[in-house]
C-alpha cells in the first residue's frame, strides 16, 4: 500500500448526510449560486432607474 | 450610550466570553489547544469560519459602501461558492489525511523545509500586518462617534480576545464565534427593521426599495468587463474565486477552523455551508446600507459623517468657505425629498410621465447633493484633515442617533464581537505557525507536548499584545475594508500558486515551487506599482505566475538532470 493510499484508508471519504453523493452536493451549491446571481440580476433590473 | 445599551453590550460580551471559556476548558495538549482535539461538529466550524471572515469592517464599511456606491460590492463574493467546492474536493481531504497542524506543514511533506519556511514567513508578514488594521478599524470609528479613546477601545477588544484565545485555544475561539454569529445576526436584523420602521408613515417598504433603486443603490449585478473596475460580475466570479481560494485554502486563520473538524465530511460541510450562506448575508448587509440611504432621504444627513471633520468645517475660520456649500447641500436635500415623494406618487398612480419627470429631478438633486458633499470633503482636506473618507462612519452614525435604547448596545456588541472573532482567529493562527512551522521546526525540534503547549499559549499572548500595539499605527488607509483586502491580495496570489502546484502538479519539485513563489510576489508588486489593475486580479496574476514558473523550472531541472530534491510523494487526492 502506498503512502497516499494508506492515508486515504486511515480517513475514508464518508458520504454526505443528504443528496447521497458529494458530487450532487457540489452541483447543488453551484446551482444555488446561479439562482442567486439570476435573482440579484432580476432584482437590480426591476428597480433600476 | 444609555444604560440599556451598556447593559446589552456588557451582558452580550460577558456571556460570549464566559461561554467560550467554558467550552474551551480542558485544552491541555497541543492537539486540543491548536486543533480542538479534532472534535468540532460542522455547524460550529461553519459559523466560526463565517465569524472569522466577518470582521467589524464588514458591518461598518460594507453598509457605508452601499450607501455611497450601491450594492455592487456583493459581486465580490460570487466566486466564493466555487472556491468552497474546489477546496471541499481537494484541500480538505489532503490536509486531513496529511495530519498537519498548519497548511504550510503540508508544503514540507510535498516539497521541502525551505518552501514551508518561505510561505510561513509570507503568512506571518501578511497576517501580522493585517492584524493591526482589523483591530484598529472599528476603534477609530467608535472613537469619533462615541468619543471613546481609540487606545481604550483597542485595549478592551484586544484584551478580551487575548484572554479567551490564550486560555481556551481554538475550541474557545470556535464556540465563542458561534455565539458572536448569533449576536451579529440579531443585530443586523434589528438594524434593518429599524431603518425601515423609522421611515415616514406614508412610505412603504416597496416605496423605499423603489427609491433606493431609482438612486442606483440596488445595482447588485453589473456585466461590464473592465480590468480597472473592482466590482463587476467577472471580477467577482474569477478574481473573487481566486481570493476565496487563497483565503480559505492557504490562510491558516481559516484552514485551522476546518482542520479542527471530526472528519473530512464535517469539514467539507462547514465550507459548503459558507458557500450557501455567505452571499445572502452580504446582500442583507448591503441592503441595510441601501435602506439607510432611503432613511436619509427624509432625515437630513450630516454633510460629513465624520464628526471631527464636520466640526472643523463649522468652525469660525471656515465659515465663509463652508456656508455656500452648506446652502447648496440643504437646497439639494429639499429638492431630493420632494422628487422622492413625486416618484412614490407616480409609482402608486402608474403615471409614466410623472415618473420620468420625478426621476430626472431626483437624479439631478442627488448629483447636486453629491457635489456639495465632495466640495465639503475638499474643504476639510484643505483645512488640514488629510485624506478624508467618511464611508465608514455612515452606519454607526445612523445607529447611534436613531436606534432605540438597547439596540445601540446590541449593534455595538456586533462590532465588538466581529472584531474579537476575527482577531482571535488571526492571533491563534499566527501563534500556531510561529510555534509549529518556525519554533518547533527550526529552533526546538524535540521537546515535550507540555513545552509546546506553553509555547503556543505564550505565542498567542505575544500576538495579542502585538495586535494592540500595531493597531495604533494602522492609520490613513482609506476605506478600511478595501485596505484589508488589498493587503491580502499582495500575498495571497503567491501562496495560492504554491498550493496549486502542490495539489495538482506532481512533477513540480521544490526548487520550482520556491522560485515560483518569489517570481509571483515580484510580479504582483510590479503590477501594483506600474499598472492600475484592480487588486482582485493580483490573486489571479500571482497564482498563474507561480504555477508557470514552477512548471518551467521543474521542466528545466528534469532536462539538465538536477537532483530531484523535494520531488517527494505525489499529491494526495
Amino acid at each position: 500500500m502506498t503512502e497516499p493510499e494508506a492515508r486515504r484508508a486511515s480517513q475514508p471519504d464518508e458520504p454526505p448526510p443528504f443528496l447521497r453523493t458529494w458530487r450532487r452536493v457540489y452541483l447543488a451549491v453551484i446551482g444555488w449560486l446561479a439562482i442567486l446571481i439570476l435573482a440579484f440580476y432580476l432584482f437590480a433590473r426591476r428597480f433600476a432607474p | 450610550m444609555r444604560l440599556a445599551d451598556w447593559v446589552v453590550l456588557c451582558g452580550a460580551l460577558a456571556f460570549i466570553v464566559l461561554y467560550g471559556l467554558w467550552r474551551g476548558r480542558g485544552s491541555n495538549s497541543v492537539n486540543k489547544y491548536l486543533l480542538a482535539g479534532k472534535t468540532m461538529p460542522w455547524h460550529a466550524m461553519a459559523l466560526s469560519i463565517m465569524a472569522t471572515q466577518a470582521s467589524a469592517v464588514t458591518f461598518i464599511s460594507t453598509t457605508g459602501q452601499s450607501y455611497v456606491d450601491g450594492m455592487r460590492f456583493v459581486q465580490f463574493y460570487f466566486g466564493l461558492p466555487l472556491a468552497m467546492v474546489i477546496l471541499a474536493v481537494t484541500a480538505v481531504p489532503i490536509f486531513h489525511r496529511a495530519k498537519v497542524y498548519t497548511a504550510y506543514e503540508y508544503l514540507e511533506q510535498r516539497f521541502d523545509a525551505k518552501t514551508r519556511a518561505l510561505v510561513s514567513a509570507i503568512f506571518l508578514i501578511q497576517r501580522g500586518l493585517a492584524l493591526g488594521i482589523t483591530l484598529y478599524a472599528p476603534a477609530v470609528v467608535l472613537t469619533v462617534i462615541l468619543g471613546w479613546p481609540d487606545w481604550l477601545t483597542t485595549l478592551v477588544m484586544g484584551g478580551v480576545a487575548v484572554t479567551y484565545a490564550t486560555l481556551g485555544g481554538v475550541k474557545a475561539i470556535a464556540w465563542t464565534d458561534v455565539q458572536q454569529m448569533l449576536v451579529m445576526t440579531a443585530g443586523l436584523v434589528a438594524a434593518l427593521t429599524c431603518a425601515v420602521f423609522l421611515l415616514p408613515g406614508d412610505v412603504s417598504f416597496l416605496d423605499a426599495v423603489t427609491l433606493a433603486g431609482a438612486a442606483g443603490r440596488l445595482n447588485a449585478v453589473t456585466f461590464n468587463m473592465d480590468w480597472n473596475d473592482r466590482y463587476n460580475l467577472w471580477s467577482g466570479l474569477i478574481g473573487g474565486m481566486f481570493l476565496a481560494l487563497a483565503y480559505f485554502g492557504t490562510d491558516q486563520s481559516q484552514v485551522q477552523r476546518y482542520l479542527s473538524g471530526k472528519s473530512i465530511a464535517q469539514s467539507r460541510l462547514s465550507l459548503l455551508f459558507n458557500a450557501v450562506a455567505k452571499i445572502p448575508m452580504q446582500f442583507f448587509i448591503l441592503f441595510i446600507g441601501a435602506m439607510v440611504f432611503v432613511f436619509y432621504i427624509y432625515e437630513k444627513p450630516p454633510i460629513l459623517f465624520e464628526r471631527t471633520q464636520l466640526e472643523r468645517l463649522q468652525s469660525a475660520s471656515m465659515r465663509a468657505d463652508y456656508s455656500p456649500v452648506e446652502q447648496k447641500y440643504d437646497a439639494a436635500f429639499d429638492l431630493r425629498k420632494a422628487a422622492a415623494n413625486q416618484l412614490i406618487e407616480a409609482r402608486r398612480r402608474g403615471d409614466a410621465g410623472l415618473w420620468r419627470k420625478g426621476l430626472a429631478e431626483y437624479g439631478g438633486a442627488q448629483r447636486e447633493l453629491d457635489a456639495a458633499r465632495r466640495a465639503s470633503v475638499s474643504l476639510a482636506e484643505k483645512a488640514g484633515g488629510g485624506k478624508i473618507n467618511d464611508t465608514n462612519f455612515i452606519f454607526l452614525t445612523f445607529v447611534t442617533r436613531y436606534l432605540p435604547a438597547g439596540l445601540v448596545g446590541l449593534v455595538l456588541a456586533v462590532i465588538f464581537g466581529a472584531t474579537m472573532s476575527a482577531i482571535s482567529a488571526e492571533m491563534s493562527a499566527l501563534a500556531t505557525v510561529s510555534v509549529i512551522d518556525i519554533y518547533k521546526r527550526h529552533f526546538r525540534t524535540t521537546a515535550s507536548d507540555r513545552h509546546y503547549l506553553a509555547a503556543s499559549r505564550a505565542a498567542t499572548l505575544f500576538w495579542g499584545c502585538y495586535a494592540v500595539t500595531s493597531a495604533h499605527y494602522a492609520k490613513s488607509l482609506g476605506s478600511l475594508v478595501e485596505a484589508v483586502n488589498i493587503l491580502g491580495s499582495f500575498f495571497y496570489g503567491g501562496m495560492l500558486g504554491v498550493f496549486v502546484l502542490a495539489f495538482y502538479f506532481p512533477r513540480v519539485r521544490a526548487r520550482g515551487a520556491f522560485c515560483g513563489v518569489l517570481a509571483g510576489e515580484a510580479v504582483i508588486f510590479a503590477s501594483w506599482y506600474f499598472t492600475r489593475i484592480a487588486f482582485l486580479w493580483y490573486n489571479v496574476i500571482g497564482c498563474v505566475v507561480v504555477v508557470l514558473t514552477g512548471l518551467l523550472i521543474s521542466s528545466l531541472e528534469r532536462r539538465v538532470g538536477f537532483s530531484p530534491r523535494g520531488a517527494s510523494a505525489p499529491p494526495m487526492r
